[in-house]
C-alpha cells in the first residue's frame, strides 16, 4: 500500500469511523448515506492536515468519492 | 489538536451517563461542533457525550429554545454579526454612514435581549460565553489602523453587556486574555470558510475556543495546597551565607520577580490555598526572616514551616500529614532540579515544579501555571477558615495525645450545628471535592446536584462545627432518600479537618432521629482514598472490613456500638419523616 493510500485510509478512518476499512475503496457519496456536504467539508479539512498542505475546497468540489480523492491525490493535485 | 485527532478521540469517548451540552452559535458550528465534542470527551472520560446545535443565524432563537431542553451545561459562542448580520462578511447591506449609526444602535438593543436570555438559561444550567473573538469588519472611512467612532462604540456596548451577563452567578466568560494565549488573533478569522459554509474560525481557533470554554463548564479540581522552598525561590539569597538582612525580593535587588511570587502565594492563602514551607535552612533563622517588615507573605498565612537540614521529602511527608491531604492536591516549588526529583520519586503524584530564578518570563509563567492549578471562581467562609482551623487541628491533636480520648473529647466544648443543604454551593464543592471520608467516592455535575436537590422524600444536611479551638465553618454533608421503614444514605462526606471528632457518630444519630428509620442503608463504595469512611463503617460490622454496595446498619446496632457523643448540638435540619 503506498504513502497516499495509508494517508487517505486514515483519514476515512477518522471522518466514518464506523465504515468498514475494506468497503473504503468503493466508498462515494453515492453509496455512502452518511457522507454529506458537511462530512465532505471535515473529510477535505483532514486530508489538508494528513497531507500537510492547504485544501482548496473548490477543486475537490467533484471529489466525491475515494477513487476521485485517490486520483486527486496522486496526481499530487494537492495545494 | 488536530480535527483528525478529534474525530479519533470522539471515536473512543465513553459510554457511560450520558453529559448533554447545548452549542449556542448564530454561525454553522461545523469544525467548532467536532472540536467541542472532543474537549469534552477529554474532560469526561467515561461519559457519553452529546451535544445539541441550534439553527442557523438565529442565536437569541437557539438560547431561548436551549431552556426548555434539560442539559449538563450550554457554551455560548457570540461573534459581531450575532449583534447585527451587518458586521458579518455574509451579509451585502451597504455599510454607508446611516447604516453604521443604525448598527450601532441596533447592536445595543440586541444585547440587552441576549442579556435577558442568557440570564433566563442561566437559571437552568451553567452556561459558558465566548466571544467575539474574530474583529469587527473594517467598514468606516477611517484607515484600518486607527480606531473608529463605530468600533468604540461597539466595544463600549460589548463591554457594558458581558459586565452584566458576568456578574451571574452561572454565567462563566471565556478570558480574552487567555484565549488571546492560545489563539492570535490574525489566525482566527477563516474568510474563506466563512463565505462558502457560514464556518468563520480557523480549526486552530475553533480548538482553541473549544478547549477553553469546556474548561471553564467543567473546571479541573482544583490543588489544595502549595510547599514551597526559600533560597532562589521565595527570596534571592541563600539565607545561610547572605543572612536576614541579604535575601531580597525587590527591584532594586534586581529581584523582583520573587517579589511577585511572594504576591501570588499571598493572594492564594487569602483564597483558602494552604502554604507551607519546606527547606534547608536553620529554623531560628528562618523564623526571623518571615518576620521581616517587607515580606509579602507573612508567616501568619503559612502552616506549617518546615525548616531542617533533612531530606526535602521527609519535610513534604510532614506537612502532608499536618494538612492531612492526599499528594496529588499538592504543588510543589523548588529551585533545586535535585530536591524536585527527591520530593517526586517518593510523591509521584505530586505536581512538582522548577523555579527558575534567573529567568524572569518563565518565572511569570509559573505565577499564571498557579493561578491555574488553584484559581477558583468564589472564595467561601470555609476558604478563609481553613488555615486557621488546620493550626487549631494541630494543637488538638497536640493536646489531645496524652490523655484518654473520651477526656479529652469531654472538655472540647464541642458544637455541631444542622442545616438542610439547599441550595448552598458549599454542600456541592464539598462533595466533589474530598476523598477520605466520602462515601463512594461519587461526583456530581450541576445538573446531578439539582436532580439530588429535587429527589422525592430525598434530604440533604450540612454539618458545621466548633470548638475551644475556634470554628471549622461546615466540614460534612449528608444526603439520602427515605425508602420504606429505611433512611438511604448515597451522599456523606466530611472534610479531613474534622477527623477524631466524632462528627460522623452525631451525624448518624441525628439522621436517625429526624427520619424515625429503622437503619440505615448506606451506599458505600471503596476508592482508593476513602479508608477513614471505610474505618468508621468497620466499627459498626464485626470487625470486617465494610465492602459490597450497600451496607445496612440497623438503629439499634447503632445505639449499641455507639460511643459516649459530647457535642451540644445546634439542631436546624428538617427532614419529612416518611415520604
Amino acid at each position: 500500500m503506498d504513502s497516499v493510500t495509508e494517508k487517505l485510509n486514515r483519514c476515512f478512518a477518522a471522518t466514518f469511523p464506523t465504515l468498514d476499512p475494506g468497503k473504503y475503496a468503493a466508498a462515494s457519496v453515492e453509496n455512502l448515506s452518511e457522507w454529506d456536504s458537511i462530512k465532505q467539508l471535515t473529510l477535505l479539512t483532514v486530508i489538508g492536515e494528513e497531507f500537510g498542505r492547504e485544501i482548496d475546497f473548490e477543486e475537490f468540489e467533484d471529489a466525491n468519492s475515494y477513487e476521485a480523492l485517490i486520483g486527486i491525490l496522486q496526481a499530487g493535485q494537492v495545494r | 489538536m488536530q480535527l483528525g485527532e478529534a474525530l479519533r478521540i470522539i471515536g473512543q469517548a465513553g459510554t457511560e451517563g450520558e453529559r448533554t451540552v447545548h452549542l449556542l452559535c448564530g454561525f454553522t458550528p461545523l469544525h467548532f461542533e467536532t472540536f467541542l465534542k472532543a474537549h469534552l470527551a477529554l474532560r469526561l472520560p467515561k461519559n457519553a457525550i452529546r451535544l445539541r446545535t441550534g439553527l442557523y443565524g438565529d442565536l437569541e432563537g437557539n438560547i431561548q429554545r436551549a431552556r426548555k431542553e434539560t442539559a449538563d451545561g450550554a457554551v455560548v459562542a457570540l461573534e459581531w454579526s450575532d449583534l447585527d448580520a451587518r458586521l458579518g462578511f455574509r451579509a451585502s447591506a451597504g455599510w454607508g454612514q446611516q447604516t453604521l449609526e443604525d448598527i450601532a444602535a441596533q447592536a445595543a438593543e440586541k444585547c440587552g435581549r441576549l442579556a435577558n436570555g442568557l440570564a433566563e438559561l442561566a437559571e437552568t444550567m451553567p452556561v459558558v460565553v465566548a466571544g467575539p473573538t474574530i474583529g469587527i469588519p473594517d467598514l468606516t472611512s477611517t484607515p484600518p489602523s486607527q480606531a473608529n467612532s463605530l468600533e468604540l462604540e461597539l466595544n463600549s456596548v460589548l463591554a457594558q453587556f458581558l459586565k452584566k451577563i458576568g456578574a451571574h452567578r452561572n454565567i462563566r466568560l471565556v478570558s480574552a486574555g487567555a484565549l488571546g494565549m492560545a489563539s492570535p488573533s490574525a489566525s482566527r478569522h477563516d474568510v474563506k470558510m466563512d463565505l462558502l459554509t457560514g464556518f468563520p474560525w480557523t480549526a486552530l481557533h475553533a480548538d482553541a475556543v473549544a478547549e477553553i470554554s469546556v474548561g471553564c463548564l467543567f473546571p479541573a479540581e482544583v490543588k489544595k495546597g502549595i510547599i514551597t522552598d526559600l533560597d532562589h525561590t521565595l527570596w534571592k539569597g541563600i539565607l545561610g551565607d547572605d543572612g536576614v538582612g541579604g535575601v531580597s525580593w525587590s527591584l532594586e535587588g534586581k529581584s523582583q520577580i520573587h517579589a511577585l511570587y511572594q504576591q501570588t502565594l499571598a493572594s492564594l492563602a487569602d483564597s483558602g490555598v494552604l502554604v507551607a514551607i519546606a527547606s534547608k535552612n536553620d529554623p531560628a533563622l528562618v523564623r526571623e526572616a518571615l518576620k521581616r517588615p517587607d515580606i509579602l507573605v507573612t508567616d501568619a498565612r503559612i502552616f506549617p514551616i518546615e525548616a531542617s537540614w533533612g531530606p526535602k521529602s521527609d519535610a513534604v511527608g510532614r506537612i502532608l500529614k499536618a494538612w492531612n491531604i492526599g499528594e496529588d492536591a499538592v504543588v510543589f516549588v523548588d529551585d533545586s532540579p535535585m530536591e524536585l526529583a527527591e520530593v517526586a520519586e517518593k510523591y509521584p503524584r505530586m505536581e512538582c515544579i522548577a523555579f527558575p530564578p534567573n529567568d524572569p518570563a518563565a518565572a511569570a509563567k509559573l505565577l499564571t501555571t498557579l493561578r491555574t492549578r488553584f484559581g477558583r471562581r468564589e472564595v467561601r467562609e470555609e476558604d478563609k477558615l481553613r488555615l486557621e482551623s488546620l493550626r487549631a487541628a494541630a494543637d488538638f491533636r497536640e493536646q489531645g495525645a496524652g490523655e484518654n480520648s473520651s477526656d479529652f473529647l469531654s472538655r472540647l466544648d464541642a458544637k455541631i450545628t444542622f442545616e438542610a443543604a439547599g441550595a448552598d454551593k458549599r454542600a456541592f464543592e464539598l462533595v466533589n471535592k474530598t476523598n477520605q471520608f466520602n462515601l463512594n467516592g461519587a461526583r456530581y455535575t450541576e445538573l446531578d446536584w439539582q436532580s439530588v436537590l429535587n429527589r422525592a422524600g430525598g434530604f440533604l444536611a450540612n454539618v458545621s462545627y466548633e470548638d475551644r479551638f475556634g470554628p471549622l465553618g461546615k466540614i460534612a454533608v449528608v444526603g439520602g432518600h427515605r425508602e420504606g421503614e429505611d433512611c438511604v444514605v448515597d451522599i456523606w462526606v466530611m472534610s479531613c479537618r474534622a477527623f477524631s471528632r466524632q462528627i460522623e457518630f452525631q451525624t448518624v444519630k441525628k439522621l436517625l432521629e429526624h427520619t424515625g428509620a429503622r437503619g440505615i442503608r448506606f451506599r458505600y463504595k471503596a476508592t482508593e482514598r476513602n479508608g477513614p469512611v471505610n474505618d468508621f463503617l468497620t466499627h459498626f460490622f464485626n470487625g470486617a472490613s465494610a465492602s459490597g454496595d450497600e451496607l445496612y446498619l440497623r438503629a439499634e446496632d447503632f445505639n449499641r456500638l455507639c460511643p459516649s457523643l459530647f457535642h451540644q448540638v445546634n439542631d436546624q435540619w428538617t427532614v419529612s419523616p416518611k415520604n
